[in-house]
């Protein structure tokens, strides 16, 4: 099993790569949603991150469907003609470039090489454009752990109001 | 906070709420002791991921936002003193801005603090790729900071702070994580004096008429 994975790896690399790196499976750390998953990656180039669609599912809970990669109603179609730029199909395993799809979604991302690890932030579908003047909503809880959302004021005119203990 | 407490009592009655966000990196841990020792009756949250700076791209506190009852901001982010204790160092007078909230209170969207939507719409631009860049390093930082990696979180929350250079919650919480002095180079008051001095490295409330003034539709 291990075999074939590797395999699968070194075939990647060199329909991928075209001769540019070495590939190798590393391990990396994905952050997303706040969230982290420990993933195996095969990094062929700088700012790429090439995970399995199993991991795509597992770290981020998105999945790839032939309408595009969705979480329950939430759908980004794929560019049909920039398909190869996210997705690789080698030896039956799909593979999925997920810094190539937090650029379609305008999503920043940040990298820590030495850790090897990655930082996605909010997407814009997330961002709540502030260009409405409509304010964004958001769920937070309380000191006791009881969540509130901003929008359960509506109805009321509220003060929002930030500070901190530093 | 038992500044806030006082306004809230005063006007709750009036179809008000004050939601206060503790921009907290250390959540309960560092927020926590204020709101315990306030016990306000508003709604108070925190907010580790820094969230609602994010979301509403604030750069420093306190800073105050006003939502009607449609869920439609009235005024952008604003430095929001509900007293005087800073008064020495920002040299802002509270009062201003109390009476303005009240205004808007009463009178709704006939207030003159009601900001027109042209007006809103140019304080609140907010589509810099590097603001959003910076989003995510400093969101690494503190992924990095919380999972004890501080050395490994500093060159990311200096990042941050160098996209958004406008941001102070960047540089403070960062500075409040680590020795400053050690690890930035500088402090936050170094800072602010580079900015010109606490008087100014904050902007004061904009309450002249001209800028509220609600635009006559057409």
């Amino acid at each position: 099993m291990k075999l074939r994975v590797s395999t699968g790896i070194c075939t990647l690399f060199l329909l991928m790569a075209r001769g540019s790196v070495r590939a190798e499976e590393t391990r990396a750390t994905i952050i997303y949603d706040d969230h982290a998953t420990e993933i195996s990656t095969a990094n062929l180039d700088v700012g790429q991150l090439w995970i399995t669609t199993v991991d795509l599912t597992r770290a981020t809970r998105f999945e790839l469907k032939p309408q595009g990669v969705c979480r329950n109603e939430l759908c980004f179609p794929l560019p049909k003609s920039r398909e190869q730029e996210f997705v690789r199909k080698i030896s039956g395993q799909a593979w999925f470039d997920l810094v190539a799809f937090a650029r379609l979604v305008h999503q920043p991302v940040a990298h820590d090489e030495a850790l090897a690890m990655w930082y996605f932030g909010l997407r814009s579908d997330q961002r709540q454009g502030l260009s409405s003047l409509e304010a964004p909503d958001f769920t937070l809880p309380d000191m006791n752990g009881k969540i509130h959302s901003l929008s359960n004021f509506r109805g009321k005119k509220v003060l929002l109001l930030t500070w901190a203990s530093w | 906070m038992p500044g806030w407490q006082a306004i809230y009592q005063q006007l709750k009655d009036k179809n008000f709420e004050i939601v206060s966000v503790a921009q907290d990196t250390n959540g309960v841990k560092d927020a926590g002791p204020w709101i315990g020792a306030a016990n306000p009756a508003y709604t108070a949250l925190i907010d580790e991921k820094h969230l609602v700076s994010k979301l509403y791209n604030m750069v420093n506190v306190p800073t105050g936002v006003w939502i009607d009852e449609h869920g439609k901001i009235v005024r952008p982010n604003e430095v929001a003193f509900v007293d005087d204790r800073f008064k020495n160092f920002s040299g802002l007078d509270s009062a201003p801005y109390l009476n303005a909230l009240k205004d808007w209170i009463e009178k709704g969207d006939k207030s003159i603090y009601a900001m027109s939507e042209e007006h809103l719409r140019e304080k609140l631009s907010v589509n810099d790729p590097y603001i959003i860049l910076a989003t995510a390093e400093f969101g690494l930082g503190e992924h990095l900071y919380k999972t004890g990696h501080l050395n490994e979180a500093i060159p990311h929350f200096k990042n941050a702070q160098q996209l958004n250079p406008k941001s102070w919650n960047y540089k403070r919480q960062a500075y409040a994580l680590s020795d400053a002095k050690r690890d930035y180079g500088t402090t936050f008051m170094d800072e602010v004096e580079k900015a010109g001095g606490s008087k100014v490295y904050y902007p004061p409330p904009d309450l002249t008429p001209n800028a509220t003034t609600k635009a006559k539709k057409p």
